[in-house]
């Protein structure tokens, strides 16, 4: 154990150039860190004193990765406000609708062609059908394209997906929890998962006033250290009932919100959920062995490929549905195709369910692919939409009573 | 009233979307972070912004107060207001093409016919005239000095203009 700490400093090293990758090219850290991960581990020479296998120091990373895991799902608890969810619900819960339907199906596709047990094909379905709401905000912020109509339905859309995170990750914690049980069995720790999620939840409710109380004599000191011992417990606890610890922080998270205190402590988790998540990201990647990626490849482009179709139908039409044009329904689509954080984390969970291996290249690939080609399909949203609307006019026939045709099946959706 | 709606952008911040009179739309987003952005949409085409202005929290400030008329700065003397609750003195620029330029106060018979007075003139270049009187010429560029109630200094500003 003499080298751990010079090792983690090499690791944390890594994830900083992996980082600034990154920040030059404008991209997440996700999949930089990810791909410095998946570089080095076993099979990684060492030169000296730096040991690029992160043996000694494998374990303690992969235990802060974890970490990482639980103040990432924190902080989506603190944001997730009940009240603004239910403030938007009309347009929230049509798009997210249309947005399931089409997704789902699609997503539980390539795992069913796989022939992947159901376990497994739930979670890859998992991976795939959530957008990853940093980066789509980001993009939306950064291009300047927070006043455009169709953000409200995008910003939407993240709140349903995060909403639907919450119920799947429960859900699918329960069924990887239960193992390869009878299906008895594994109703009633699904039955059990979803009893100490709403059985915590409403425990949380009733202790809001003595939580505001008792959190407001606290300093910043006591508060963070409380926090941590909160957040460790119902996690480890949630693990005890096969809940996932991911699941377990997410509802510290959720009752925190409910609190007066929510913003202060958003505030205080913000760089442990920044650095625990990166070297998360980067110890998910070293769990992977590169030669692994060769076989997953296969699989995770093509659902890539039903990604971007289903992303982009499901835009189209919520878009519509709302009145928008179809330029602006067509950036619906190609702004929520970014994927990162989540994915990984779901992904993630199947490892410590013991599930099929190949989940984690799979889960790799699709998100190294999506965290990339994301962002740059939403940079270029109008060249795309002017080129998908010639193909579109000409597939419809040609010249003008194509293009009329075209515009009146619009017009029929809209 | 131009229509004003205001919206929630989670994970960002709020929207306020202003439709004026003029068919622009002018939106307002308030960030978390404090940032303010402004864009204008202009009335051929409602989704695509013709131009975005991005404001911290001090600068979005100075900018309400000045879109507010709050602020004011007697650098540069344009139309201001004192108001002793119902006096008001006012300082009116004559602009080009105003149908008083070249006439006499006397000719524009501003006291009889408005029931203002002008309190002084401040020329062109800088020379302040005092309590005026009737053979005072108006001239392009002077400034007003008009001292009545808000009606009477509002018929001034309009005789200046029209010559009536």
């Amino acid at each position: 154990m003499e080298n751990v700490v010079l090792e983690l400093g090499l690791a944390v090293s890594l994830i900083t150039l992996a980082g600034l990758l990154g920040a030059r090219l404008r991209l997440s850290i996700v999949p930089f860190a990810i791909l410095a991960g998946l570089a080095v581990g076993p099979h990684a020479p060492r030169f000296g004193v730096f040991d690029f296998r992160f043996i000694q120091s494998g374990s303690i990373i992969e235990v802060m990765g974890r970490l990482g895991v639980l103040f990432l799902l924190l902080f989506l608890g603190l944001e997730f406000s009940m009240v603004r969810l239910l403030r938007a619900r009309r347009s929230i819960l049509a798009s997210g609708l249309v947005y399931t339907l089409i997704n789902l199906p699609l997503g539980l596709l390539v795992p069913w062609w796989m022939r992947w047990p159901l376990r497994e094909t739930l979670t890859a379905a998992g991976v795939t059908i959530v957008s990853s709401s940093a980066i789509v905000t980001k993009m939306v912020v950064d291009l300047r394209r927070t006043a455009n109509p169709e953000t409200e339905i995008i910003l939407g859309l993240m709140l349903f997906q995060d909403l639907f995170i919450v119920l799947y990750l429960a859900l699918v914690s329960g069924l990887i929890g239960a193992g390869q049980a009878s299906p008895l069995k594994t109703l009633s720790h699904v039955g059990v998962a979803l009893a100490f999620v709403l059985g915590f939840l409403t425990l949380g409710r009733r202790l809001a006033f003595r939580l505001n109380h008792g959190l407001a004599v606290l300093s910043e000191e006591l508060l963070l250290v409380g926090l941590f011992a909160g957040l460790t417990l119902v996690a480890g606890l949630a693990e005890r009932v096969h809940v996932s610890s991911a699941v377990g922080a997410l509802l510290v998270g959720l009752v925190l919100a409910e609190t007066e205190h929510a913003r202060r402590i958003a505030q205080m988790v913000v760089p442990f959920r920044d650095f625990f998540g990166a070297l998360f990201f980067f110890s998910f990647g070293l769990g992977i062995d590169p030669l692994a990626l060769g076989g997953a490849t296969g699989p995770a482009l093509a659902a890539v490929v039903l990604t971007v179709i289903g992303n982009l139908a499901a835009g189209m039409l919520a878009g519509r549905m709302a009145r928008l044009s179809p330029r602006a329904s067509a950036n619906i689509g190609l702004t929520i195709l970014s994927r990162g954080e989540f994915s990984i984390i779901v992904a993630g969970l199947a490892k410590t369910g013991g599930l099929l291996p190949v989940l984690q290249p799979f889960a790799a690939v699709y998100v190294l692919v999506l965290a990339v080609l994301g962002p740059v399909l939403t940079k270029g949203s109008t060249q795309i939409y002017a080129f998908l609307s010639r193909v579109t006019g000409r597939l419809a026939g040609t010249g003008a009573r194509g293009r009329a045709a075209a515009r009146f099946a619009f017009r029929r959706r809209g | 009233m131009a229509s004003i709606c205001e919206c929630d952008l989670p994970g960002i911040g709020r929207k306020f979307q202003i439709q004026t009179r003029t068919g622009d739309k002018l939106v307002v987003v308030i960030h978390d972070d404090g940032r303010r952005e402004m864009y204008h949409f202009s009335s051929g085409d409602p989704e695509q912004a013709v131009s975005v202005v991005t404001l911290d929290d001090e600068e979005a400030r100075a900018v309400a107060g000045i879109l507010g008329g709050l602020t004011y700065r007697p650098r540069a003397l344009e139309d201001v207001e004192i108001t002793f609750d119902q006096m008001v003195v006012e300082w009116y620029r004559v602009g080009p093409g105003a149908a008083a330029v070249g006439k006499t106060i006397g000719e524009l018979d501003v006291r009889q016919s408005t029931g203002a007075t002008v309190i002084a003139i401040i020329e062109p270049d800088r020379t302040k005239k005092l309590n005026p009187g009737p053979e005072q010429v108006v001239r392009e560029g002077s400034t007003l000095l008009v001292m009545g109630d808000r009606k009477q200094v509002e018929a001034v500003k309009k005789l200046v203009l029209a010559g009536r």
